[in-house]
Protein backbone atom coordinates (compact mmCIF):
# COMPACT_ATOMS: atom_id res chain seq x y z
CA UNK A 1 0.00 0.00 0.00
CA UNK A 2 1.33 3.26 -0.76
CA UNK A 3 1.74 5.71 1.67
CA UNK A 4 -1.52 8.26 0.53
CA UNK A 5 -3.80 4.81 0.50
CA UNK A 6 -3.00 4.48 4.00
CA UNK A 7 -3.68 8.04 4.72
CA UNK A 8 -6.98 7.66 3.23
CA UNK A 9 -7.80 4.61 5.36
CA UNK A 10 -6.53 6.22 8.59
CA UNK A 11 -8.64 9.29 7.61
CA UNK A 12 -11.99 7.10 7.11
CA UNK A 13 -11.42 5.23 9.85
CA UNK A 14 -11.08 7.71 12.01
CA UNK A 15 -14.41 9.69 10.51
CA UNK A 16 -16.52 6.10 10.84
CA UNK A 17 -15.05 6.22 14.72
CA UNK A 18 -15.90 9.98 15.31
CA UNK A 19 -19.88 9.04 13.57
CA UNK A 20 -20.00 5.90 16.45
CA UNK A 21 -18.75 8.26 19.61
CA UNK A 22 -21.48 11.10 18.01
CA UNK A 23 -24.50 8.47 17.79
CA UNK A 24 -23.10 7.34 21.30
CA UNK A 25 -23.41 10.64 22.68
CA UNK A 26 -26.94 11.57 20.82
CA UNK A 27 -28.19 7.93 22.48
CA UNK A 28 -27.11 8.42 26.05
CA UNK A 29 -28.08 12.16 26.12
CA UNK A 30 -31.65 11.14 24.27
CA UNK A 31 -31.90 8.14 27.71
CA UNK A 32 -30.49 10.82 30.35
CA UNK A 33 -32.98 12.61 29.27
CA UNK A 34 -36.06 10.09 29.00
CA UNK A 35 -34.48 9.13 33.08
CA UNK A 36 -34.49 13.14 34.13
CA UNK A 37 -38.08 12.94 33.04
CA UNK A 38 -39.16 10.57 34.39
CA UNK A 39 -37.89 11.17 37.70
CA UNK A 40 -39.58 13.80 37.60
CA UNK A 41 -42.45 13.10 36.50
CA UNK A 42 -42.56 10.29 39.91
CA UNK A 43 -41.37 13.33 42.40
CA UNK A 44 -44.67 15.02 41.08
CA UNK A 45 -47.00 11.55 41.54
CA UNK A 46 -45.59 11.28 45.17
CA UNK A 47 -45.72 14.98 45.78
CA UNK A 48 -49.34 14.88 44.49
CA UNK A 49 -50.25 11.16 46.38
CA UNK A 50 -48.88 12.35 49.46
CA UNK A 51 -50.58 15.66 49.50
CA UNK A 52 -53.90 13.74 48.84
CA UNK A 53 -53.14 11.38 51.53
CA UNK A 54 -52.64 13.94 54.04
CA UNK A 55 -56.04 15.53 52.87
CA UNK A 56 -57.66 12.43 53.39
CA UNK A 57 -56.10 11.72 57.24
CA UNK A 58 -57.87 15.47 58.04
CA UNK A 59 -61.13 14.78 56.34
CA UNK A 60 -61.37 10.98 58.07
CA UNK A 61 -60.53 12.07 61.50
CA UNK A 62 -62.39 15.52 61.59
CA UNK A 63 -64.52 16.71 64.36
CA UNK A 64 -66.31 19.60 64.31
CA UNK A 65 -67.36 21.13 67.55
CA UNK A 66 -71.05 21.13 67.94
CA UNK A 67 -71.18 24.98 68.67
CA UNK A 68 -68.87 26.36 65.75
CA UNK A 69 -70.39 28.20 63.10
CA UNK A 70 -69.42 29.61 59.31
CA UNK A 71 -69.26 26.51 58.06
CA UNK A 72 -67.85 24.76 61.42
CA UNK A 73 -64.73 26.95 61.23
CA UNK A 74 -65.10 29.99 63.71
CA UNK A 75 -67.01 30.24 67.34
CA UNK A 76 -69.24 33.25 67.80
CA UNK A 77 -69.26 35.15 71.04
CA UNK A 78 -72.05 37.93 71.33
CA UNK A 79 -75.51 38.81 69.32
CA UNK A 80 -74.98 42.17 67.97
CA UNK A 81 -75.88 42.89 64.21
CA UNK A 82 -72.14 43.46 63.23
CA UNK A 83 -70.24 40.50 62.71
CA UNK A 84 -66.42 40.87 63.19
CA UNK A 85 -64.23 37.99 62.00
CA UNK A 86 -61.11 37.38 64.09
CA UNK A 87 -58.17 34.97 62.38
CA UNK A 88 -55.84 34.24 65.23
CA UNK A 89 -52.87 32.10 65.96
CA UNK A 90 -52.57 31.23 69.50
CA UNK A 91 -48.64 31.61 68.99
CA UNK A 92 -49.04 34.81 67.26
CA UNK A 93 -47.23 37.28 69.05
CA UNK A 94 -48.51 40.29 66.89
CA UNK A 95 -52.17 38.79 67.74
CA UNK A 96 -51.24 38.70 71.32
CA UNK A 97 -50.57 42.51 71.34
CA UNK A 98 -54.14 42.56 69.35
CA UNK A 99 -55.59 40.78 72.07
CA UNK A 100 -54.10 43.70 74.37
CA UNK A 101 -54.60 46.71 72.19
CA UNK A 102 -58.15 46.02 71.47
CA UNK A 103 -59.69 43.16 73.14
CA UNK A 104 -61.59 45.48 76.08
CA UNK A 105 -63.27 47.55 73.88
CA UNK A 106 -64.62 44.40 71.35
CA UNK A 107 -65.16 42.27 74.55
CA UNK A 108 -67.40 45.86 75.62
CA UNK A 109 -69.32 45.89 72.22
CA UNK A 110 -70.12 41.97 72.76
CA UNK A 111 -71.67 43.23 75.63
CA UNK A 112 -73.59 46.35 74.30
CA UNK A 113 -75.06 43.85 71.96
CA UNK A 114 -73.06 46.05 69.25
CA UNK A 115 -71.33 42.52 67.58
CA UNK A 116 -71.06 39.36 66.88
CA UNK A 117 -67.46 38.45 67.39
CA UNK A 118 -66.60 35.07 65.24
CA UNK A 119 -63.42 33.83 66.45
CA UNK A 120 -61.41 31.54 63.97
CA UNK A 121 -58.03 29.51 65.62
CA UNK A 122 -55.75 28.76 62.91
CA UNK A 123 -52.63 27.26 62.82
CA UNK A 124 -50.12 28.91 60.16
CA UNK A 125 -47.44 28.75 62.84
CA UNK A 126 -46.38 25.48 63.74
CA UNK A 127 -43.01 25.66 62.45
CA UNK A 128 -42.48 28.17 65.51
CA UNK A 129 -42.83 25.27 68.25
CA UNK A 130 -39.81 23.23 67.72
CA UNK A 131 -42.55 20.99 65.80
CA UNK A 132 -44.72 20.13 69.00
CA UNK A 133 -47.11 21.80 66.83
CA UNK A 134 -48.42 24.53 69.69
CA UNK A 135 -50.60 26.56 67.38
CA UNK A 136 -52.72 23.15 66.13
CA UNK A 137 -52.95 22.04 69.80
CA UNK A 138 -53.90 25.17 71.02
CA UNK A 139 -56.48 25.73 68.05
CA UNK A 140 -57.72 22.14 69.30
CA UNK A 141 -57.84 22.71 72.79
CA UNK A 142 -60.08 26.49 72.25
CA UNK A 143 -62.13 23.79 69.74
CA UNK A 144 -62.54 21.53 72.80
CA UNK A 145 -63.31 24.91 75.48
CA UNK A 146 -66.16 25.82 73.29
CA UNK A 147 -67.43 22.36 73.81
CA UNK A 148 -68.34 23.31 77.76
CA UNK A 149 -69.06 27.06 76.81
CA UNK A 150 -65.51 28.88 77.80
CA UNK A 151 -63.99 30.03 74.36
CA UNK A 152 -63.56 33.60 75.60
CA UNK A 153 -61.93 32.21 78.54
CA UNK A 154 -60.07 29.76 77.45
CA UNK A 155 -59.21 32.01 74.77
CA UNK A 156 -57.87 34.86 77.13
CA UNK A 157 -55.61 32.69 79.28
CA UNK A 158 -53.69 31.22 76.31
CA UNK A 159 -52.96 34.84 75.42
CA UNK A 160 -51.74 35.69 79.09
CA UNK A 161 -49.69 33.02 78.97
CA UNK A 162 -48.54 32.96 75.58
CA UNK A 163 -45.26 31.01 74.84
CA UNK A 164 -42.05 32.90 73.15
CA UNK A 165 -42.12 32.14 69.68
CA UNK A 166 -39.53 28.99 68.61
CA UNK A 167 -39.85 27.72 72.19
CA UNK A 168 -41.45 24.53 72.43
CA UNK A 169 -44.77 26.01 73.47
CA UNK A 170 -47.04 25.07 76.01
CA UNK A 171 -46.93 21.51 76.70
CA UNK A 172 -50.75 19.61 76.85
CA UNK A 173 -50.26 19.42 80.80
CA UNK A 174 -49.58 23.11 80.93
CA UNK A 175 -53.29 23.61 78.88
CA UNK A 176 -55.19 21.63 80.69
CA UNK A 177 -53.71 23.39 84.13
CA UNK A 178 -54.83 26.77 82.70
CA UNK A 179 -58.04 25.46 81.61
CA UNK A 180 -58.47 24.58 84.73
CA UNK A 181 -57.58 28.13 86.07
CA UNK A 182 -60.84 29.39 84.45
CA UNK A 183 -62.85 26.77 85.35
CA UNK A 184 -62.45 24.03 83.04
CA UNK A 185 -62.39 21.02 85.14
CA UNK A 186 -63.78 18.15 83.24
CA UNK A 187 -62.55 15.18 82.15
CA UNK A 188 -64.04 15.41 78.89
CA UNK A 189 -61.79 18.70 78.17
CA UNK A 190 -58.21 17.22 79.46
CA UNK A 191 -58.99 13.81 77.56
CA UNK A 192 -59.59 16.04 73.77
CA UNK A 193 -56.66 18.08 74.45
CA UNK A 194 -54.42 15.04 75.16
CA UNK A 195 -55.77 12.80 72.28
CA UNK A 196 -55.64 15.87 69.56
CA UNK A 197 -59.97 15.36 69.12
CA UNK A 198 -59.78 18.81 67.32
CA UNK A 199 -56.62 18.96 65.64
CA UNK A 200 -57.95 17.86 62.21
CA UNK A 201 -60.55 20.65 63.06
CA UNK A 202 -57.92 23.48 63.39
CA UNK A 203 -56.70 22.01 60.17
CA UNK A 204 -59.21 22.46 58.56
CA UNK A 205 -60.06 25.95 60.23
CA UNK A 206 -56.46 27.31 58.43
CA UNK A 207 -57.83 25.74 55.15
CA UNK A 208 -60.69 28.19 55.33
CA UNK A 209 -58.86 31.00 56.04
CA UNK A 210 -55.74 30.61 53.34
CA UNK A 211 -58.67 29.74 50.76
CA UNK A 212 -60.70 32.91 51.51
CA UNK A 213 -57.04 34.56 50.20
CA UNK A 214 -55.93 35.45 53.35
CA UNK A 215 -52.85 34.48 54.86
CA UNK A 216 -51.51 36.63 57.97
CA UNK A 217 -52.56 36.77 61.34
CA UNK A 218 -54.44 38.52 63.24
CA UNK A 219 -56.81 39.15 60.49
CA UNK A 220 -59.58 41.17 61.23
CA UNK A 221 -62.71 41.36 58.85
CA UNK A 222 -66.08 43.77 59.78
CA UNK A 223 -68.87 42.27 58.08
CA UNK A 224 -67.06 40.84 55.33
CA UNK A 225 -64.00 43.32 54.80
CA UNK A 226 -60.91 43.08 55.47
CA UNK A 227 -60.03 45.87 57.95
CA UNK A 228 -56.32 46.75 57.77
CA UNK A 229 -54.88 49.76 59.11
CA UNK A 230 -52.09 51.75 57.05
CA UNK A 231 -49.21 50.10 55.39
CA UNK A 232 -50.92 46.35 55.82
CA UNK A 233 -50.59 46.91 59.73
CA UNK A 234 -52.96 45.48 62.24
CA UNK A 235 -55.95 48.46 62.97
CA UNK A 236 -56.16 50.28 65.68
CA UNK A 237 -58.95 50.48 68.18
CA UNK A 238 -60.18 53.33 66.87
CA UNK A 239 -60.21 52.51 63.55
CA UNK A 240 -61.68 49.34 64.19
CA UNK A 241 -64.78 51.28 66.71
CA UNK A 242 -64.97 53.36 63.73
CA UNK A 243 -65.29 50.66 60.98
CA UNK A 244 -67.95 48.66 63.39
CA UNK A 245 -70.23 52.04 63.86
CA UNK A 246 -70.01 52.68 60.09
CA UNK A 247 -71.14 49.05 59.63
CA UNK A 248 -74.29 49.41 62.10
CA UNK A 249 -74.95 52.33 59.77
CA UNK B 1 -10.88 18.98 16.28
CA UNK B 2 -10.64 19.11 19.68
CA UNK B 3 -7.19 20.55 20.87
CA UNK B 4 -5.53 18.48 23.99
CA UNK B 5 -3.56 21.74 25.03
CA UNK B 6 -6.69 23.38 26.01
CA UNK B 7 -6.56 23.78 29.60
CA UNK B 8 -9.69 21.74 31.54
CA UNK B 9 -10.92 24.45 33.50
CA UNK B 10 -14.38 24.48 32.69
CA UNK B 11 -15.20 20.89 33.85
CA UNK B 12 -13.96 21.90 37.36
CA UNK B 13 -16.03 25.24 36.90
CA UNK B 14 -19.48 23.43 36.04
CA UNK B 15 -18.82 20.46 38.38
CA UNK B 16 -18.66 23.36 41.73
CA UNK B 17 -22.19 25.16 39.53
CA UNK B 18 -23.33 21.69 39.64
CA UNK B 19 -23.21 20.65 42.83
CA UNK B 20 -23.76 24.16 44.30
CA UNK B 21 -26.92 24.34 42.35
CA UNK B 22 -28.01 20.35 43.31
CA UNK B 23 -27.62 21.52 47.28
CA UNK B 24 -29.96 25.24 46.28
CA UNK B 25 -32.63 23.01 45.27
CA UNK B 26 -31.85 19.92 47.84
CA UNK B 27 -32.27 22.75 50.57
CA UNK B 28 -35.51 24.46 49.00
CA UNK B 29 -36.88 21.43 48.80
CA UNK B 30 -36.08 19.76 52.28
CA UNK B 31 -37.44 22.93 54.25
CA UNK B 32 -40.68 22.46 52.99
CA UNK B 33 -41.25 18.92 52.39
CA UNK B 34 -41.99 18.47 55.79
CA UNK B 35 -45.03 20.80 55.68
CA UNK B 36 -46.95 20.81 52.81
CA UNK B 37 -49.84 22.97 53.77
CA UNK B 38 -47.53 25.78 54.87
CA UNK B 39 -45.92 25.10 51.63
CA UNK B 40 -49.15 25.62 50.00
CA UNK B 41 -50.35 28.70 52.10
CA UNK B 42 -46.70 30.18 50.89
CA UNK B 43 -47.85 29.71 47.06
CA UNK B 44 -51.29 31.15 47.75
CA UNK B 45 -49.94 34.14 49.33
CA UNK B 46 -48.54 35.40 46.19
CA UNK B 47 -52.15 35.59 45.28
CA UNK B 48 -51.45 34.50 41.81
CA UNK B 49 -53.91 31.51 41.18
CA UNK B 50 -56.98 29.99 43.67
CA UNK B 51 -55.83 28.38 46.77
CA UNK B 52 -57.20 24.70 45.22
CA UNK B 53 -54.03 25.15 42.76
CA UNK B 54 -51.97 27.10 44.90
CA UNK B 55 -52.47 23.62 47.02
CA UNK B 56 -51.32 21.12 44.65
CA UNK B 57 -48.38 23.90 43.05
CA UNK B 58 -47.10 24.06 46.78
CA UNK B 59 -47.38 20.53 47.28
CA UNK B 60 -45.86 18.92 44.55
CA UNK B 61 -43.28 21.56 44.41
CA UNK B 62 -41.13 20.51 47.40
CA UNK B 63 -40.30 16.66 45.58
CA UNK B 64 -39.69 18.15 42.30
CA UNK B 65 -36.91 20.81 44.01
CA UNK B 66 -35.79 17.73 45.61
CA UNK B 67 -35.97 15.35 42.66
CA UNK B 68 -33.84 18.21 40.86
CA UNK B 69 -30.98 18.61 43.12
CA UNK B 70 -30.91 15.09 43.50
CA UNK B 71 -30.34 14.74 39.31
CA UNK B 72 -27.87 17.55 39.60
CA UNK B 73 -25.91 15.96 42.44
CA UNK B 74 -25.71 12.80 40.36
CA UNK B 75 -25.15 15.16 37.26
CA UNK B 76 -27.86 13.06 34.70
CA UNK B 77 -28.58 15.05 31.43
CA UNK B 78 -26.94 17.76 33.06
CA UNK B 79 -28.16 20.46 30.20
CA UNK B 80 -31.73 18.89 30.36
CA UNK B 81 -31.23 19.33 34.41
CA UNK B 82 -30.04 23.18 34.22
CA UNK B 83 -32.33 24.26 31.73
CA UNK B 84 -35.11 23.26 33.76
CA UNK B 85 -33.71 24.89 37.09
CA UNK B 86 -33.33 28.11 34.62
CA UNK B 87 -37.21 27.84 33.52
CA UNK B 88 -38.14 27.55 37.85
CA UNK B 89 -35.74 30.24 38.83
CA UNK B 90 -37.50 32.57 35.95
CA UNK B 91 -40.85 31.57 37.43
CA UNK B 92 -39.99 32.63 41.23
CA UNK B 93 -38.26 35.61 39.84
CA UNK B 94 -41.31 37.09 37.70
CA UNK B 95 -43.41 35.35 40.41
CA UNK B 96 -41.64 37.82 42.93
CA UNK B 97 -41.76 40.90 41.11
CA UNK B 98 -45.16 40.24 40.26
CA UNK B 99 -45.66 40.40 44.07
CA UNK B 100 -42.96 43.38 44.78
CA UNK B 101 -44.56 45.52 41.73
CA UNK B 102 -48.29 44.80 43.55
CA UNK B 103 -46.74 46.02 47.03
CA UNK B 104 -47.89 42.51 48.82
CA UNK B 105 -46.05 42.31 52.11
CA UNK B 106 -44.70 38.30 51.87
CA UNK B 107 -42.06 36.28 52.60
CA UNK B 108 -40.82 34.44 49.48
CA UNK B 109 -41.21 30.87 50.68
CA UNK B 110 -37.92 30.21 48.69
CA UNK B 111 -36.14 28.50 51.88
CA UNK B 112 -38.65 28.51 54.28
CA UNK B 113 -42.51 27.82 54.21
CA UNK B 114 -42.74 31.90 53.71
CA UNK B 115 -46.40 33.58 54.21
CA UNK B 116 -47.23 36.79 55.05
CA UNK B 117 -44.89 39.05 57.30
CA UNK B 118 -45.64 39.87 60.70
CA UNK B 119 -45.68 44.46 61.24
CA UNK B 120 -42.04 45.13 61.46
CA UNK B 121 -40.45 42.87 59.37
CA UNK B 122 -39.32 44.03 55.92
CA UNK B 123 -39.94 42.36 52.85
CA UNK B 124 -36.30 41.90 51.30
CA UNK B 125 -37.66 40.82 47.11
CA UNK B 126 -34.37 43.08 46.15
CA UNK B 127 -32.40 40.48 47.57
CA UNK B 128 -34.55 37.39 46.38
CA UNK B 129 -34.38 38.65 43.57
CA UNK B 130 -30.50 39.18 43.52
CA UNK B 131 -30.27 35.76 44.74
CA UNK B 132 -31.86 33.69 42.39
CA UNK B 133 -30.37 35.71 39.50
CA UNK B 134 -27.21 34.00 40.89
CA UNK B 135 -28.38 30.30 40.74
CA UNK B 136 -29.74 31.39 37.51
CA UNK B 137 -26.08 32.49 36.55
CA UNK B 138 -24.93 28.70 37.90
CA UNK B 139 -28.03 26.96 35.61
CA UNK B 140 -26.16 29.64 32.51
CA UNK B 141 -23.23 27.84 33.23
CA UNK B 142 -24.25 24.63 32.86
CA UNK B 143 -26.39 24.95 30.04
CA UNK B 144 -23.32 26.61 28.18
CA UNK B 145 -20.36 24.09 29.30
CA UNK B 146 -22.65 21.13 30.65
CA UNK B 147 -19.40 18.97 31.11
CA UNK B 148 -18.51 18.49 34.30
CA UNK B 149 -16.44 16.33 36.58
CA UNK B 150 -17.78 13.30 38.69
CA UNK B 151 -21.02 12.99 36.89
CA UNK B 152 -23.17 10.13 35.47
CA UNK B 153 -23.21 11.76 32.18
CA UNK B 154 -19.43 11.73 32.00
CA UNK B 155 -19.13 7.90 32.97
CA UNK B 156 -21.73 7.22 30.18
CA UNK B 157 -20.18 9.25 27.25
CA UNK B 158 -17.08 7.17 28.58
CA UNK B 159 -14.69 10.54 29.28
CA UNK B 160 -12.12 9.92 30.96
CA UNK B 161 -12.81 12.15 34.17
Amino acid sequence: MSKGNRDRAEKARRIVEQQKAADKRRKVTLWTSVAVVAVLVIAGLVGYTTLSEQDKATTGALVTPASAVDDGTAFAVGTGPVTVDVYEDFMCPICNNFEKQSGATLKQLITDKKITMRYHPVSILDDASNGTQYSTRAAGAAAAAADEGKFTEFHDVLYANQPEENSDGLGNDKIIELAKSVGLTSDKFATAVNAGTYKPWATKVTETFSSRGFDGTPTIVINGTKLTGPKDTVPTTDLITQTIAKAAG
Amino acid sequence: METTTRPAIWPWISTLARLGLAAVWLVAGATKVGDLAASARAVNAYDLMSYDVAKVVGGVQPFLEIALGVLLLIGLSTRLTATISAVLLVIFIAGIVSAWSRGLRIDCGCFSSGGELGAGRNTQYGLDILRDLGFLALSGILLWRPRSRFSIDGALMGESS
